[in-house]
């Protein structure tokens, strides 16, 4: 019984921080309704799109607050400088928006998606 | 993103990977290190440090090279145990440079060794005249060993013809005022005993006693809590914060 916990805790524990360094790829995916990053820039694009600006500064709060719920999430596991660059992407898409600038809210856009897929990647 | 938490997480990651690996690994003291082990231990406990405090990279890449070091490190030991002819080369082999009372030069200038070095070395074994040596090897961990002229050797009780007694190694039988009885009962002892002996001493519960051992002989060595020593002996020769 003692060799056994001897080699099963360190395995464990070894088991548990992969999964805890590991966990950005599955976290940053949607758990529930408020946290899905991709379908929420689609909004906002769709909104962009259409040039329906109310509707895309209302979208891209949502998208805002869901990179709150993800971001706490796979900061362990994510790189910080790939987190920054979204929130600072997300600061830019709403400057462009406001300013109803389409070119720079579908750069913005863009790149966030980017740099959300590179999380864990 | 709470850095000070990630950071918190983080530590706590590479902190228990570095403790399991190193037990896995199972260094010697770091006395015994060679110059590679040294190197060894070194970069891992880099890359664990910046495991810990690189929040602008992920955890990942760097456990795998701790995971990659920590293996390798494994592996050379697992090789130099199975394979001896791969030890000579990554573990190094002892190197005579004094044989027969003379330096040899080539081997010397081989280790990139200098004679004030070796002068060094043997001062620290306590030999201040080269000629008392008679063989002087350089191991694989930098030490020197030494083998001193018969005549220069201290003079034992074999030489002398006499019979020693063993003394044994003292067990602890109390320690902080608890007595381990599984001690007494190895040593053939039993707590009657133990008592008569303490009151001889003037104690009369074991609780007053800080550390108390006992060797094969029987001998026995008391320390209490109450040492009845109003300033103690101050060593040092300059004066400091405390």
């Amino acid at each position: 019984m003692r060799s056994f916990l001897v080699k099963a805790i360190p395995i464990v524990a070894l088991a548990i921080f992969i999964l805890v360094m590991l966990s950005d790829n599955y976290l940053k995916k949607p758990i529930t309704e408020n946290d899905d990053i991709p379908g929420s820039i689609e909004q906002v694009l769709d909104s962009v799109e259409e040039e329906d600006w109310e509707n895309a500064d209302k979208n891209c709060e949502i998208l805002s607050s869901a990179w709150e719920k993800v971001a706490n999430r796979v900061q362990f596991s994510a790189e910080k400088s790939e987190m920054d660059s979204i929130y600072q992407s997300i600061a830019r898409l709403r400057g462009a928006i406001q300013a109803k600038d389409k070119t720079n809210a579908y750069i913005e856009l863009h790149e966030t998606y980017e740099h959300w897929r590179n999380i864990g990647g | 993103m709470n850095e000070g938490l990630v950071v918190l997480v983080r530590s706590i990651i590479s902190f228990f990977t570095l403790l399991i690996f190193a037990k896995v690994l199972g260094k010697e003291q770091i006395s015994q290190l060679t110059f590679f082990d040294y190197v060894l231990g070194i970069t891992i406990g880099s890359i664990a440090a910046s495991l810990t405090t690189d929040l602008s990279s992920r955890a990942w890449p760097h456990w795998i090279g701790l995971l990659c070091w920590a293996g390798l490190g494994y592996l050379m030991e697992w090789i130099s145990m199975k394979w001896r002819y791969a030890a000579k080369y990554i573990e190094g082999e002892p190197t005579v440079i004094i044989m027969n009372g003379k330096i040899l030069e080539n081997t010397l200038k081989k280790m990139k060794y200098r004679v004030s070095d070796v002068l060094v070395l043997l001062r620290n074994k306590e030999i201040f005249d080269v000629s008392e040596v008679d063989f002087a090897i350089i191991e694989p961990n930098g030490q020197l060993s030494v083998l001193k002229k018969p005549e220069n050797e201290p003079l034992t009780a074999k030489d002398m013809n006499i019979k020693k007694q063993k003394k044994g190694i003292s067990t602890e039988i109390i320690y902080d005022g608890i007595l381990f009885e599984e001690n007494l009962r190895q040593l053939k002892k039993d707590k009657a005993w133990l008592m008569k002996e303490l009151k001889k001493k003037g104690i009369s519960q074991i609780s007053e006693v800080f550390l108390a051992t006992l060797n094969e002989e029987g001998t026995l060595y008391i320390d209490k809590y109450e040492d009845h020593i109003q300033k103690p002996l101050d060593m040092g020769d300059y004066k400091g914060p405390y």
